[in-house]
């Protein structure tokens, strides 16, 4: 037996550069199957933006990424930690916004942060928290009830609550619906602010929004996954055409 | 230690809702509030006749009440799709659970502590004040087992269509044993029994079927939350 450090050190470059790893993923609601053998990869600090049409599987994807639906088959790696092996360290590292907000309406702003920051253990709640009211703008209303908040800002507030713990890892389902421009603003802000050392999955049915910040795009239909390219490669023009057939196809 | 403050976060977020909006409360005290005045017209107000029923009446209250605030403990969490939020958060399912579960125990014990000097006015002949330590401990028991069982079957029942419908028919079959010893329990108290082996007995039983109850739902959390 030779010990080579240096197989050691590969094995822990190649641990470190992909996030999250997926391979031959399958999942079905009783008959029907959702996801079809899906495999892909993405590397730390990427952002893979995933368009498709409606129905396709892609907030399923996303609900077994972060831990909330079970596969029913394949092998899924977060943060090198497989779903069933410790759940709840990969919950600490990601961070989900979803068609709904997750916050309770009759908590005010400040509160449904402080329960949120509780149950994650963020040290330094109280600042945190600040910092966090600050960036989205609703320090002027922290102390209001959620119920009493439009939409846009509910949404702008699930935003601060999804990133008060500093995840490394964000899954966005359709962020930007339900934004007007400006909060469309901030949450682009945000979402630079900490690229690079944060790794990002978005669903998107807006081609800009979806290309301007990815850098891997990829199509789902019907579960599987029919198109997967690096943005540096991407003839959007080309892209555009697939992307627009694939959602005729299935309306 | 982490855990403890956790589970402290998920009930003062369930009870400053609740005193906010007070929709659980109202619902269960108004209840409790109908039977009595229902039974008072049913079996007229002859305290002296009542008394060895008192403990029966006090559980078929007591119980249909608690499945009122059940049925309304999750529905924050379900309708605003809160319940995602906790699945998503680092904390052990058990966690969650003990949260919810202290909730409800509470949320019952206020109701209980507001009626049952107006039950005792109303049913009740024999002073049964000297023994309120054994009282307290019968209903501290006996809302211990509610909780425990109906927090878990609560959950159960949320993800199924007809969730109002699904605790009663889960709930009472596994709750009567523990209904029964309420019952004996507390109703012997009420009616200044002499012999107090058969209420001791019954306390017993509580406590085991407390404990049996609660490492199960503890064990079944996770399976329960599962999808
Ligand atoms: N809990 C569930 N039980 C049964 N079927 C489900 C469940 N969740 C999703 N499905 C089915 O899985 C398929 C994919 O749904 P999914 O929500 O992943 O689509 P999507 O790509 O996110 O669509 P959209 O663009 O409309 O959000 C749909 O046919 C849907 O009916
Ligand atoms: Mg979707």
């Amino acid at each position: 037996m030779t010990f080579s450090p240096d197989l050691f050190g590969l094995k822990e470059t190649k641990k470190i550069t992909t996030e999250i790893d997926v391979v031959n993923l399958n999942k079905s609601f009783g008959k029907r199957k959702v996801l079809d053998n899906v495999s892909f990869q993405v590397k730390k600090g990427g952002f893979l933006s995933i368009f498709g049409p409606n129905g396709a599987g892609k907030t399923t994807l996303i609900k077994i990424l972060s831990t909330l639906v079970a596969p029913t088959s394949g092998k899924v790696l977060v943060s090198g930690i497989s779903l069933d092996d410790d759940p709840t360290l990969i919950r600490k590292k990601i961070g989900l916004i979803s068609h709904s907000p997750l916050l309770y309406p009759d908590l005010n702003a400040y509160e449904n942060l402080k329960f949120y920051g509780t149950l994650y253990q963020v040290p330094h709640l109280e600042k945190r928290i600040n910092f966090m009211l600050d960036k989205v703008e609703l320090s002027h209303r922290r102390y209001d009830l959620v119920r009493t908040f439009s939409k846009g800002m509910q949404q702008r507030l699930a935003i601060a609550r999804v990133l008060l713990h500093q995840p490394a890892i964000l899954f966005l389902d359709e962020p930007h619906s339900g934004l007007d421009p400006h909060a469309v603003d901030i949450l682009d802000g945000l979402i630079n602010d900490i690229r690079g050392d944060h790794t990002f999955v978005m669903i998107t049915h807006s081609l800009e929004k979806g290309i301007a910040l990815a850098d891997v795009v990829m199509i789902l239909e019907n579960g599987k996954i029919i198109f997967y390219q690096e943005k540096e490669h991407l003839d959007s023009d080309k892209f555009r055409k697939i992307y627009i057939q694939t959602v005729k196809g299935e309306s | 230690m982490s855990s403890l403050r956790q589970i402290a976060a998920i009930l003062k977020k369930d009870i400053i809702s609740e005193l906010r909006t007070k929709e659980m409360l109202t619902s269960m005290f108004l209840f409790v509030m109908l039977t009595m005045v229902i039974f008072n017209y049913a079996f007229g107000a002859d305290r002296n006749n009542l008394t060895p029923f008192g403990g029966g009446m006090l559980w078929i209250t007591f119980l249909f009440t608690a499945i009122l605030g059940l049925n309304r403990s999750f529905v924050h969490e379900k309708d605003e799709g809160c319940l995602e939020g906790l699945l998503l958060a680092p904390v052990d399912r058990p966690v969650i659970y003990l949260g919810k579960m202290t909730g409800n125990l509470i949320f019952l014990s206020v109701i209980e502590i507001v009626t049952l000097p107006i039950f005792t006015v109303f049913f009740i002949s024999h002073n049964y004040f000297p023994q309120i330590g054994w009282f307290i401990i019968a209903l501290i028991l006996s809302n211990l087992g509610i909780s425990a069982t109906g927090t878990l079957l609560a959950t159960i029942s949320i993800n199924t269509k007809t969730r109002d419908m699904m605790l009663p028919i889960l709930f009472l079959p596994i709750i009567i044993p523990l209904l029964i010893g309420a019952v004996v329990s507390t109703g012997q108290i009420m009616a200044g029994t002499k012999n107090f082996e058969s209420v001791y007995s019954s306390l017993k039983f509580l406590g085991v079927y407390d404990i049996i109850f609660l490492l199960i739902s503890y064990g079944l959390y996770d399976f329960v939350l599962g999808e």
